[in-house]
């Protein structure tokens, strides 16, 4: 710390390069001169570089905490097309496009409240940067502000998503005051995003799925009601299939009417050539009783309220209704099917390229270039605001 | 660094017998008030509107860029609305460009009041800088008040970011007037060569894009460029979240900084070699 010093308190000087300080004496005696040098630059030196470069001595020598960065690289992979501006298409060439709208929101929710608040759930980053270790101006919540929208600040700081339009890259970076603990953050960040990814591209599938699933719900509704109806129908009517029993009545009938017309010659045989056999009466009586069997019958097939011809018509609806719904049902089911292969390709997930890194050493802050960074800014401001002075004392009366 | 120390150095024995820092400011004010005045008077005259011209003058030109791009339907690569976008783009364009343009050539046109003892050259810089900047700052928002009277823009979002962007281009366009004006006067080039990258520039800097809209590799390069960082910021207080901007104060200042460190060594060098007529 101490050659830092006189690094620069030297260079004003210019003089002193030439002879190292052996002693204490000597060291106190160029102490001094620099002292008395110092004075006659004036207060603006003192203010512009000499502070500003004691106190980034101090901070950047002494008691800034480590900070180690822990980097993943993933990228995520969806189906859809990115929404790119026409400039920016025009731009790229067309051919690549830019971040897919899953890897949007992925950048999104990486900086949003909602991510520290679920990576938080624990308190692993309460945890990682309130630690008493942390230097207080580095420390979360020094100035008193501990609330939750100075954290999400102090977050944003910490975490930073980059993406690499070319490539679909996405770079998670994340700085804490432990390997460790920028690991740890970085990984449950990573984990969240893909849980994200998972959570979109499952309800995109929903989505597309249900509709048609919908879809096939009421079609098989509307045929097992037409099913139904056509069972009630059946049991109430007494009838299994009007057509079949109609086909079969009308061969029972043809079959009685055979035996009508064989009795009916059997009987005009014995009335006229033996008008006083016993068996006329006989014979009288069965075709009395055939023709009656077959009026019924023939009354049974149509005419009559409750004849098969009658009921056919309500049957035939009934049956229409049945075969409609099957059709449609089977159709529903098809486009069911073509929904779900479509939404197999609407899958997107999380592709890690290289998981979180466990840095083995502090990248940051950058210690000496941050000391040699004030004294030049320092030095710069005390150039203009020097010569303005002087500009300024050349107007006198 | 070693030569601005070697300047200051006789400086700080001096002052000791010199009247107070006070006085020789308000010196300097009242040289600086005169030098606008009699600027504003050389230039536009007292016919018609005078010095209105002062502000009217952008106005114009910003109206009619506006006119144009509205009618254009120019692609900038957002969904941003496009009188606003041409005016912030463009009224920082005037901020930048005319105070170079102003300032160089002017210490010749003004040599003979050199002869007074308390105008120096830096003075006659400054008033410019100053006139170029009330200008367009005038223009910048009474166009905007405008606009938002008459109901084609919506109030901006955060008018102290606004504020901060101008001031950050502004501060950029004076380093760099006061730069190129001093060094002007020892060579021709530089107002020769000044026009032509002035124009070169103008696509550059930001007016008519923002930086999000363009692909990544275009975006780390046009962000060298110290205009960008201004104008996306004014575009931020503008618009709030939907502008998207991308801006880094940690390079734009110490760029100003070294720029304006620059255009006051070349302004004492200027004041040492100019001999009034």
């Amino acid at each position: 710390m101490n050659t830092f010093v006189s690094a620069q308190t030297r260079k004003p000087d210019g003089d002193d390069n030439d002879h190292p300080q052996p002693g204490l004496t000597m060291k106190d005696t160029v102490l001094d001169r620099l002292i008395l040098r110092l004075k006659s630059l004036g207060p603006l030196f003192l203010i512009t570089v000499v502070i500003p470069t004691v106190v980034a001595i101090l901070y950047f020598g002494i008691f800034a905490s480590d900070v180690y960065v822990s980097e993943s690289r993933f990228v995520v992979r969806g189906s859809n097309k990115s929404s790119m501006s026409p400039l920016g298409l025009m731009l790229s060439g067309g051919g690549l496009s830019g971040a897919s709208e899953e890897g949007n929101a992925v950048e999104e929710y990486l900086s949003s409240r909602l991510a520290l608040k679920e990576a938080d759930s624990d308190g692993l980053l309460t945890r990682a940067y309130t630690a008493p270790s942390i230097f207080w101006f580095d420390r979360f919540g020094a100035g008193g502000k501990r609330d939750r929208e100075h954290f999400y600040d102090y977050f944003l700081n910490h975490v930073k998503v980059e993406d690499e339009t070319t490539t679909q890259v996405l770079y998670l970076t994340v700085r804490a005051y432990g390997a460790k603990q920028a690991h740890d953050i970085n990984e449950r960040l990573l984990e969240r995003s893909e849980a994200l990814v998972n959570r979109m591209s499952d309800r995109a599938r929903q989505d597309a799925v249900a509709s048609a699933q919908a879809e096939v719900n009421q079609a098989q509704d509307r045929a097992r009601g037409a099913a139904r109806a056509l069972a009630d129908y059946r049991d109430r009517e007494g009838v299994i299939d009007p057509e079949k029993e109609a086909t079969v009545r009308l061969q029972m009938i043809s079959k009685l009417q055979d035996e009508l017309i064989s009795v009916q010659t059997q009987l005009s045989q014995l009335t006229s050539y033996t008008p006083q056999a016993s068996q006329i009466p006989y014979l009288r009586t069965q075709a009395n009783k055939l023709q009656q069997e077959i009026d019924a019958q023939t009354a049974g097939i149509a005419g009559g309220r409750k004849s098969l011809s009658s009921a056919s018509a309500r049957y035939q609806e009934l049956e229409l209704d049945t075969e409609i719904a099957g059709k449609q049902l089977a159709t529903a089911l098809a486009s069911l099917q073509d929904a779900r292969t479509d939404a197999e390709r609407k899958r997107a997930y999380v592709q890690r390229i290289a998981d979180p890194s466990t840095p083995d050493y502090a990248m940051e802050p950058r210690r000496i270039g941050g000391i040699f960074a004030t004294l030049l800014l320092g030095l710069i401001a005390w150039g203009v605001l020097s010569t303005l002075l002087i500009g300024i004392r050349e107007h006198r009366d | 660094m070693a030569d601005t120390m070697e300047q200051s150095l006789p400086a700080s024995p001096d002052s000791q017998t010199s009247p107070p820092l006070s006085q020789s400011l308000r010196i300097q004010r009242r040289v600086l008030g005169a030098l606008l005045i009699r600027e504003m008077l050389t230039r536009y005259g007292r016919h018609n509107i005078g010095f209105l011209w002062l502000f009217v003058e952008p106005m114009l030109y910003t109206l009619g860029v506006t006119a144009l791009w509205t009618a254009t339907k120019s692609v900038h690569g957002s969904d941003l609305p496009i009188v606003a976008f041409a005016l912030t783009g463009y009224s920082s364009v005037l901020l930048w460009r005319n105070m170079p343009g102003r300032c160089i050539g002017a210490l010749w046109s003004n040599l003979p009041l050199l002869y007074h003892r308390n105008i120096r050259v830096f003075d006659i810089y400054l008033a410019r800088v100053l006139l170029e900047f009330g200008g367009a700052t005038i223009s910048f928002a009474t166009l905007s008040v405008f606009f938002i009277a008459i109901g084609w823009l919506k109030p901006p979002e955060n008018v102290l970011e606004v504020a901060g962007g101008w001031l950050l281009i502004a501060w950029f366009g004076g380093a760099l007037a006061i730069t190129l004006g001093a060094l002007s006067h020892e060579s021709e080039l530089v107002d020769k060569l000044w026009h032509p990258f002035s124009y070169l520039l103008f696509p550059m800097s930001g007016a008519a894009f923002m930086v999000d809209a363009l692909p990544k590799v275009a975006q780390d390069y046009v962000l060298y460029v110290p205009m960008v960082h201004g104008t996306e910021i004014v575009r931020e207080g503008y618009f709030g979240m939907r502008a998207h901007a991308h801006y880094d104060l940690a390079y734009v200042i110490p760029f100003s900084l070294v720029l304006t460190l620059t255009g006051l060594l070349a302004v004492r060098w200027v004041s040492g070699r100019v001999v009034p007529e």
